[in-house]
């Protein structure tokens, strides 16, 4: 199942481009399974919705992507919880994921902090717990070397998760 | 020992100078010294970044399932034919196996070598921004610069900085 992809280029205003594309269970399969992440490891990865995130500061100034700034809101209003890096870590120790794996799947993740500097681009996954049906990306981010500058807001409404049952 | 470092220093000055204006998505560091790096490329020749104290040093970290880092590739491929000959190229690749980057850079970059951080420990600890990255080491073995993503190494802008940093003699 394909969702289309959602991009926010807010070029004209502040100079950040924000595209988001949540994968569906298979594409996350193939992916991990294709370097090869044990099935334990896969079975964990399929039942999480990974939403690729690609962002492009385009501006003159530091923009701060810092995750937990983001909410993910489902249509009822309720926040879309999010498993970290955290989460991540305890459950490959837990598994006993080799070290090359988990190397790799850090690298496949979005940054939870990064001060992106002029023309710094940054991709990676945004996993989520996932929503049953549609849901909303409320994502904030301070500017300027110091977060002095204004505030950016950016709304991506109608996400959902592929290969997940939508009401 | 004391002439070694002041010719170094003496070089520094000048590469420093002539490095002054980066080309875009390039940040200076504060030199701190670089993390050790030894690592094996796909014959099993040992390359030590320690070893390569006295000339500037491109380390490069790539993994073949980054898009970005595939886009890159063909420009440090290009740049590599043409590059100072006192600027060293390292490539690492990240937490793949050999046959993953042997079959890859056969069909995408087969004129370039690259290491393997076969467990990504290394990476680990020169905590680059993300995939590609690529650091510059100086001939004392400090972190002098940083490229932010994927730069056209190739293009002109590039080409003069990695000139600066080491300059061709006159002979």
């Amino acid at each position: 199942m394909i969702v289309p992809a959602a991009t926010a280029d807010t070029d004209k205003d502040s100079g950040i481009k924000l595209h988001t594309s949540p994968r569906s269970p298979e594409q996350i399969a193939a992916f991990y399974e294709a370097r090869g992440f044990p099935n334990t490891a896969i079975e964990a990865l399929t039942q999480t919705c990974f939403v690729t995130v690609s962002f492009h500061n385009r501006s003159g100034d530091v923009v701060w992507l810092e995750l937990s700034r983001w909410r993910f809101v489902d249509e009822h209003g309720r926040e879309v919880k999010r498993r970290n890096r955290a989460y991540w870590n305890a459950l490959w120790e837990k598994l006993g994921v080799p070290m090359a794996n988990r190397a790799t799947f850090g690298w496949t993740q979005l940054p939870e902090v990064r001060d992106l500097r002029p023309s710094e681009p940054v991709g990676g996954n945004v996993a989520l717990l996932p929503p049953s049906g549609r849901f909303r990306l409320e994502a904030r981010f301070a500017t300027g070397a110091h977060k002095q500058g204004k505030e950016i807001i950016v709304i991506l409404d109608d996400l959902s998760c592929p290969g997940r049952e939508i009401k | 020992m004391i002439v070694r470092d002041l010719l170094l220093s003496l070089l520094l000055c000048v590469t420093s100078a002539q490095a002054d204006i980066l080309p875009g998505g390039l940040i200076k560091l504060d030199g701190r010294p670089a993390p050790a790096l030894k690592l094996a490329d796909l014959d099993g020749k040992t390359t030590d970044l320690a070893l390569l104290r006295g000339q500037w040093v491109m380390v490069h970290f790539w993994a073949s399932w980054c898009g970005p880092c595939r886009r890159e590739l063909p420009a440090i491929a290009a740049m590599a034919q043409t590059k100072p000959a006192a600027l060293a190229l390292v490539m690492v690749n990240t937490a793949e196996t050999d046959d993953e980057v042997f079959a890859f850079l056969a069909s995408v970059a087969p004129t370039l070598s690259t290491l393997l951080d076969i467990d990504g420990q290394v990476t680990e600890r020169w905590q680059p921004r993300g995939l590609p990255s690529t650091f510059f080491v100086d001939p004392r073995g400090r972190l002098r610069y940083l490229a932010l993503g994927g730069r056209p190494w190739d293009s002109g802008p590039y080409r003069r900085f990695l000139v600066g940093l080491a300059p061709e003699k006159r002979k």
